[in-house]
C-alpha cells in the first residue's frame, strides 16, 4: 500500500525484551537509520519505569537514528514522532476525525489513549550520540485497568473505537513513510513547520489544562508551544513555559 | 599503600570536605572498604562559626584568635561550579533525574569513579530522556543538582575530576 521510505532500515523480530533496549544494542554499529518491529515484547518500557504492555497484535516498534544537531533540537523528534503516527492513523484508517495529540506526542483517539512515545538519547562509547524513539500502538487490544495510573487518559484501541484490524507490518510502512517526509522537512526547513502542523491537531487548544512536573502542578490555558517546543500556558501569575510534564485534562 | 591508591584517597578525603561544607555539616565520618584487612576510615569535622552576634560583649575581644581562624570557609563562598573546569552542564532546558527509573539506585554518587561515556543523569524535555554522559573518565566530586529539579541550558550538574 505505501512504499518504503528511501535510506531507513527494517529488523522485524518475533519477540524482543524491548525494541528500545534492542535499539540500544545495535546503536553503536548503524549505518542508517534502522526501524525495529517486534510482533511480541516481553520488558516493554514507558517513561520513568513505568510497564508498557503490549498484548500481541498491537504496534511495538523503536526508529534508532542518529539525528545531527543539539540535544534540545534532537528532542523536537517528539513531535515529528507524534505527526508521523497521527499520519499513519490516518493513512490505514482513512479517518482522522477523533484523532488529537495531547502535548507534547500522545495520540488520542476519542478522546482515549490510543499511543504512547518514548524517546531516548543517548551517546554511544565512541562518543556518537544516537535517538531511539519507541511508539507503541494499541492497535486491537488496550492494557489492563489496572495498569493506569490515576488520572490517566482512558485508553482505546483502533479495533475498538474504528471497528478496523491492522496489521503491525501494515502500520509500520505508513508510520516510516510519515516519519521520513517530517524528517526531511525539519532537517531543511526547520522546527516551524512541524511546529505549525502540531498545533493544527493539538487537543484542548486554548482551554484549560494541568501540567504536573516532578515538582509541581500548574494548571493554565493552553496558549500555543514555543519554538523550543514548550508547553505554553497562561496562569493567574501570567505565562508558563514548560518544557517536562505530564499533562491532564 | 601505593601512591596511586593514596591520591585517590586524597582526592575523596577533599570531596568529603566539599561535601561538609556544601550541605552545612558540622561532622562527617565514611568507612570504605577495599578488601579485607584494608579499609579507609575518613571523619571530617568542622567548627561552626556561631554568627556575630550583634552587640558584641567587651569581654569578646580578649579572643579576637579564635574569632580570625574561620576565615578560610568564607573564601570558599565566590566558587562558582559553572566556572570549574570538570563541571559537565546540562545541553538543555529541562528536569533531572538521578536515577534512571524512580525508585532504582542512583547512576552515580559522590566519590564514584566513572569511565568517559558512563550515563551520569538524565535531563528530560519534550518525553525525550537525553543520557547526560560523562565526557572523561574521572572521579564524581559534586552533584550539583538534585532529583526532578528543574534546570537551564548550561546550568552546572555534576563535576568530574
Amino acid at each position: 500500500m505505501t512504499d518504503w521510505p528511501t535510506g531507513y532500515g527494517r529488523r522485524v523480530l518475533d519477540e524482543v525484551d524491548s525494541t528500545l533496549d534492542e535499539a540500544a544494542r545495535i546503536a553503536p554499529t548503524l549505518t542508517g537509520p534502522e526501524w525495529i518491529l517486534a510482533r511480541r515484547q516481553t520488558k516493554g518500557r514507558g517513561r520513568r519505569g513505568r510497564a508498557w504492555t503490549d498484548p500481541s497484535g498491537n504496534f511495538a516498534g523503536t526508529l534508532v537514528y542518529r539525528p545531527e544537531g543539539r540535544p534540545d533540537q534532537i528532542a523536537l523528534r517528539s513531535f515529528i514522532a507524534a505527526l508521523a503516527l497521527y499520519d499513519a492513523v490516518e493513512t490505514v484508517t482513512g479517518r482522522s476525525r477523533g484523532l488529537a495529540l495531547k502535548w507534547p506526542n500522545d495520540v488520542l483517539l476519542n478522546g482515549g489513549k490510543l499511543a504512547g512515545i518514548l524517546l531516548e538519547s543517548a551517546s554511544s562509547k565512541d562518543g556518537v550520540a544516537y535517538l531511539s524513539i519507541g511508539i507503541g500502538v494499541n492497535l486491537c487490544e488496550t492494557p489492563m485497568k489496572e495498569w493506569l495510573e490515576p488520572g490517566a487518559v482512558w485508553p482505546v484501541s483502533l479495533l475498538s473505537e474504528m471497528g478496523m484490524k491492522v496489521e503491525p507490518e501494515t502500520f509500520l510502512e505508513a508510520l516510516a513513510t510519515a516519519f521520513a517526509t517530517y524528517e526531511d522537512q525539519f532537517t531543511t526547513y526547520g522546527f516551524d513547520p512541524i511546529r505549525t502542523a502540531w498545533l493544527s491537531r493539538a487537543a484542548k487548544l486554548g482551554e484549560v489544562i494541568t501540567a504536573r512536573t516532578a515538582r509541581e502542578e500548574i494548571s493554565g490555558t493552553f496558549e500555543t508551544i514555543d519554538g523550543s517546543g514548550n508547553l505554553v500556558l497562561t496562569t493567574a501569575q501570567g505565562a508558563v513555559t514548560i518544557p517536562a510534564a505530564d499533562i491532564f485534562f | 599503600m601505593t601512591n596511586k591508591s593514596h591520591d585517590a584517597d586524597v582526592e575523596f578525603i577533599k570531596a568529603l570536605a566539599e561535601l561538609l561544607r556544601e550541605n552545612d555539616l558540622t561532622e562527617l565520618q565514611v568507612k570504605r572498604d577495599y578488601g579485607e584487612d584494608d579499609s579507609l576510615n575518613v571523619r571530617v569535622s568542622r567548627q561552626l562559626v556561631a554568627a556575630p552576634a550583634a552587640p558584641v560583649q567587651v569581654a569578646a575581644a580578649a579572643a579576637p584568635v579564635a574569632a580570625a581562624a574561620p576565615a578560610a570557609p568564607a573564601a570558599e563562598v565566590a566558587e562558582d561550579p559553572a566556572a570549574h573546569p570538570g563541571a559537565v552542564s546540562s545541553p538543555m532546558v529541562g528536569t533531572v533525574y538521578l536515577q534512571p527509573e524512580p525508585g532504582a539506585p542512583s547512576f552515580i554518587k559522590v566519590g564514584q569513579q566513572v569511565a568517559e561515556g558512563d550515563t551520569l543523569l538524565i535531563v528530560e524535555a519534550m518525553k525525550t530522556m537525553n543520557h547526560i554522559p560523562a565526557p572523561k573518565a574521572g572521579t564524581v566530586k559534586r552533584i550539583l543538582v538534585e532529583d526532578g529539579a528543574a534546570v537551564e541550558f548550561g546550568s552546572p550538574l555534576v563535576i568530574v575530576e
